[in-house]
């Protein structure tokens, strides 16, 4: 086979994380299409791996590669992309991923796709999609030159077989030290908000509430339902309007209540990946073309500061029985 | 110690934006206004800080873009950076991060920064990929999502602290020249000052001429603009003000939610 491609897998202290599985698939259908060999390729200071499902596994092994470095994870890619001569580069889109994938395309000098949310084969040829503009367009990318390294939003891609056959496992010691990184070491944050996370409702509050005091319109819309809990955009948080235990997204909580309410939210793809398990979603928003309404069931294009208001006239209206 | 902000303008995002279905791009509508990037807002203001705590700091700005991008660098003079610099770049299409990130590892070839800062994205390409791939040109160390930055000139190096997925932290020292990609929410960026804006008015914003070979590299290319996705029903309420929240009130009555 003349086309391969090589993933990196995610990893926490040696073990292989299951969003490994999702590059695997987005792998499978890449592969599918130029006929590639695909070899997985793990980084650490694991000399003792279980192979995985569907894909021959590398382990590049040093113990300069006990935790994660941007610098140890590129000098790990680059010495396993010289091995395997990739045309495509698999990593996933996280925080390990965005740190050091780019670095891996540049000092290929290869191209590069971040956040990519899906792969479009058609007419012979290949695209690769993601979101831009705020989230309101999405592109379709076409490779320039090789090796190309993408990374693939977690949640993209269903998860490849893990009942597949297991493939080889084959070692590489290698001795990688970070060089320009020291002193590393993680904190776990405890930000539990039991509120939140068992609320049946909650309202949202983004950047387009405009200001501290519309906060309090958020909560009276809140107390028009029963175990509702407010909550916020990355933006609302940043600007102190409410704690950072109440932020839903990817760098924040994950709710799936019965009622999700944005107001005031864009809807960019960081936060969408907090609440899209939400059962019913309502937007207001007054910008039309709001990337939001795209991940609503009910589309408000309204002033929130007219709208809510209006919204819990109505609701008192009805639980005085004035109806 | 000397320091590089780089900055993006980026387009009001409330601008109505229309698809070409001939062209490979997007097009903004002529009164859209523009704004800096937000992430390198909070770069600037980085820097700024980093300034307050070691004077003599000299703090450098530059940004690739059309003409109208000098006004995103004034602003950034005016939040009180020293000087600006501008690599003219005409066109409103796709231009890769590996080239810009060629231009701007170019461009510090000889000016010795100690530290880059850039932005984690920008806000209409989301793509996180000048910042890293910048530092890696220049073969210096690099971490994205930053959430606190501080300068050991002593030990010569940078204390930065990266979110992770969760709201998780990393913590770790980087030895200086390093890049930092910052995240918002590590600090509040300040409004310009009088006399910065006074200040700013009287200092020329240079132009940087390139080698304009670096933009024929056959990196990645857009070569579709759609609409975005969508995962929902997506039912728009029509009527009054009055007449929506009632329809909304309704809908959710039927659904057991009120
Ligand atoms: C690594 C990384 C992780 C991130 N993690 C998260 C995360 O966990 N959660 C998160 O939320 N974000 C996250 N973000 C940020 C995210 O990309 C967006 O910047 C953020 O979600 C935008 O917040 P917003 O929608 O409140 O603000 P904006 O994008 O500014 O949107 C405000 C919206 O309000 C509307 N509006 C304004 N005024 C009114 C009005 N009067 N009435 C009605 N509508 C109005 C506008 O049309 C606009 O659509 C992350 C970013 C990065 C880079
Ligand atoms: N045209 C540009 N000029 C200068 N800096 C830029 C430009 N585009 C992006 N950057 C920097 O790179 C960061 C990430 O941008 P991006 O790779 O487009 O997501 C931005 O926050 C800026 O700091």
């Amino acid at each position: 086979m003349d086309h391969s491609i090589m993933i990196i897998c995610e990893q926490s202290e040696g073990r292989i994380l299951p969003v490994t599985y999702e590059l695997l698939a987005c792998a499978a259908r890449i592969g599918g299409f130029y006929n590639s060999s695909i070899t997985a390729v793990l980084p650490g200071n694991t000399p003792d791996t279980d192979a995985i499902s569907g894909a021959d596994l590398l382990v590049i092994n040093s113990p300069g590669l006990a935790e994660y470095t941007a610098e140890g994870w590129e000098k790990a890619a680059l010495l396993a992309a010289g091995e395997l001569k990739p045309n495509i580069i698999i990593i996933a889109h996280t925080s390990t991923g965005y740190d050091y994938a780019p670095r891996v395309a540049a000092l290929l000098d290869g191209s590069c796709i971040t956040s990519v949310s899906g792969i479009e084969l058609s007419d012979g040829s290949i695209r690769y999609r993601r979101s831009g503009f705020h989230g309101k367009l999405d592109m379709l990318y076409k490779e320039g030159k090789q090796p190309l390294v993408i990374t693939v939003l977690p949640g993209a891609f269903p998860a490849y077989d893990q009942q597949a056959a297991p493939g080889m496992v084959r070692y590489m010691n290698a001795d990688i030290q970070p060089v320009h990184t020291s002193n590393v070491h993680f904190s776990i944050s405890d930000q539990s908000n039991t509120e939140l996370e068992h609320a049946e409702v909650v309202i949202a509050a983004g950047k387009g509430i405009g200001k501290a005091e519309n906060l309090e319109l958020i909560r009276e819309m809140a107390a028009c339902f029963n175990r509702s809990a407010i909550a916020g955009s990355r933006v609302a948080c940043d600007n102190g309007w409410l704690e950072y235990n109440a932020q839903v997204g990817l760098t924040g909580k994950k709710v799936s209540p019965q009622l999700y309410v944005a107001c005031g939210i864009s809807g960019s793809m960081q936060h969408i990946a907090g609440m899209k398990d939400s059962k019913t979603v309502v937007s207001i928003n007054r910008d039309p073309d709001a990337a939001i309404f795209k991940n609503s069931d009910i589309c408000i294009i309204e002033d929130l500061e007219k709208f809510i208001p209006a919204f819990i006239r109505e609701a008192e209206k009805h639980h005085e029985g004035r109806v | 110690m000397k320091i590089l902000v780089c900055i993006k303008q980026v387009p009001d995002q409330e601008s109505r934006i229309t698809v070409d279905p001939e062209k490979a791009w997007a097009g903004y509508a002529e009164n859209a206004s523009y704004w800096i990037n937000r992430y390198d807002e909070h770069a600037v203001e980085a820097a700024l800080q980093i300034r307050e705590k070691l004077p003599g700091t000299m703090i450098d700005i530059v940004s690739i873009g059309p003409a109208r991008v000098k006004a995103a660098i004034r602003r950034c003079m005016e939040m009180g950076a020293d000087q600006g610099f501008h690599l003219r770049y005409e066109h409103e299409d796709y231009l890769s991060p590996s080239i810009k990130s060629r231009l701007i590892a170019e461009f510090c070839r000889d000016r010795d920064y100690d530290l880059i800062l850039t932005g984690v994205m920008s806000e209409d390409m989301m793509s996180g990929q000048t910042g890293p791939m910048t530092a890696a040109r220049l073969g210096i160390p690099s971490a994205a999502s930053v959430m606190k930055l501080e300068v050991d000139l002593e030990k010569q190096c940078l204390y930065v602290e990266r979110e992770l997925d969760a709201g998780h932290r990393c913590f770790m020292e980087l030895k200086l020249p390093a890049l930092a990609a910052v995240q918002s929410g590590i600090n509040r960026p300040r409004y310009p000052s009088l006399s910065n804006v006074m200040r700013a008015k009287s200092t020329e914003i240079e132009e940087i001429s390139y080698d304009d070979s670096l933009l024929d590299a056959k990196y990645e290319t857009v070569e579709k603009v759609l609409e975005a996705g969508s995962d929902r029903a997506g039912l728009t309420l029509q009527g009054s003000t009055a007449e929506k929240a009632a329809a909304l009130w309704q809908l959710l009555h039927e659904r057991s939610l009120i």
